[in-house]
């Protein structure tokens, strides 16, 4: 981003998202308060109007996708735990689920599968 | 250690790998327990996102842990445990449960449409209007249901930074995009939530200013 004291109206709020979601450095962040927010009433009714609407619209998400997961998923998954810590299943390559689910599919590869799949080889690497 | 390891290659499937530490296994099992099973509300909640259905979000984070689990020696103690989580959620979901499901191609003019709305003027009141204004009417399902509505990769940038609180860097590395590009579907998310949920809050009788007229 150029010097924040020199950006327009529209280069503001090309970052007024950004600016909301405190993802600018703090210097940016205060700048663009300090010398733009501050004097450009427009910009700052705009800004202070998506703030809240954000702030709504993260309570209203917050407050509704908050569901409880079942005991009895709680209980799998402890009984899981159990079991791979019995079956010596943890750290090791013979593991087939490590090997085989993370093994990277072309037809939806991302990035994160890749670099998920090295980091596991990678690891292993010693015992193959 | 490595000299032990050569000793044993030729049975390597048997072969422990080098520990964290010195950790023993019940320990590293107590610091899972511990550290890792606190998110599973969590990863039910944003599991139920990816897949729609209780039953699949089930299994999804059942999956997701096990995987977590007999990874959990990878994962670096002190940095985020529950982005690593999250992590291997959308991992797990993108390859086991969307396998053969086809994607609706919403990447093409993503970008675009950022900027296009970002350049419009602060002199229009386009896109504040009443849709705004009614949005405390909303009840949790219209909320449930206005995500469940959106293209996934919108519901699970929204989800992740306006629910959980992750960055946009730290959503990149959990869905597997650049920061540009979850900034772009965080934006357009919700853009679509708002004018979802007006629409909601209009059936349901609660938008005031539609009362008035």
């Amino acid at each position: 981003m150029s010097n924040p004291e020199q950006l327009s109206c529209d280069e503001i709020l090309q970052t007024l998202f950004q600016y909301l979601d405190h993802e600018l450095s703090s210097d940016q962040q205060y700048l663009i308060y300090q010398f733009h927010f501050q004097g450009c009433s427009p910009c700052n009714e705009l800004m202070i109007h998506e703030s809240q609407v954000l702030s709504i619209l993260k309570e209203l998400l917050q407050g509704s996708c908050n569901e409880q997961a079942p005991q009895d998923l709680h209980d799998r998954i402890w009984e899981q735990t159990e079991a791979l810590t019995a079956q010596n299943q943890v750290g090791y390559f013979s593991s087939s689920t490590t090997s085989t689910n993370f093994t990277f599919d072309g037809a939806t590869s991302i990035q994160v599968t890749q670099e998920f799949t090295y980091e596991i080889r990678h690891d292993f690497t010693e015992g193959q | 250690m490595g000299v032990a390891l050569s000793l044993m290659d030729d049975i390597k499937s048997e072969i422990a790998v080098v520990d964290r530490a010195t950790e023993s296994a019940a320990e590293k099992k107590a610091r899972f327990e511990r550290d890792a099973l606190q998110f599973t509300n969590q990863m039910y909640a944003a599991a139920l996102r990816y897949t729609k259905n209780p039953s699949d979000a089930q299994d999804l984070v059942q999956d997701t842990y096990s995987k977590a689990y007999v990874s959990f020696h990878q994962f670096e103690p002190g940095t985020n445990l529950k982005a690593w989580l999250y992590r291997i959620l959308s991992t797990t979901f993108i390859n086991t449960y969307r396998k053969d499901q086809r994607r609706p191609l919403i990447s093409d003019g993503e970008l675009e449409d950022w900027q296009i709305y970002n350049a419009a003027s602060h002199t229009s009141d386009q896109g504040r209007s009443a849709e705004d204004v009614a949005l405390d009417g909303i009840v949790d399902l219209d909320v449930r249901s206005a995500l469940a509505a959106m293209p996934e990769d919108f519901r699970m940038a929204v989800y992740l930074a306006d629910v959980e609180g992750f960055s946009y860097k730290e959503i990149a590395d959990i869905v597997g995009v650049p920061a540009g590009t979850v900034m772009s579907r965080l934006h357009r998310g919700r853009k679509l939530l708002r004018a979802s949920l007006a629409d909601y809050a209009k059936e349901r009788g609660f938008n005031k200013a539609g009362q008035d007229e």
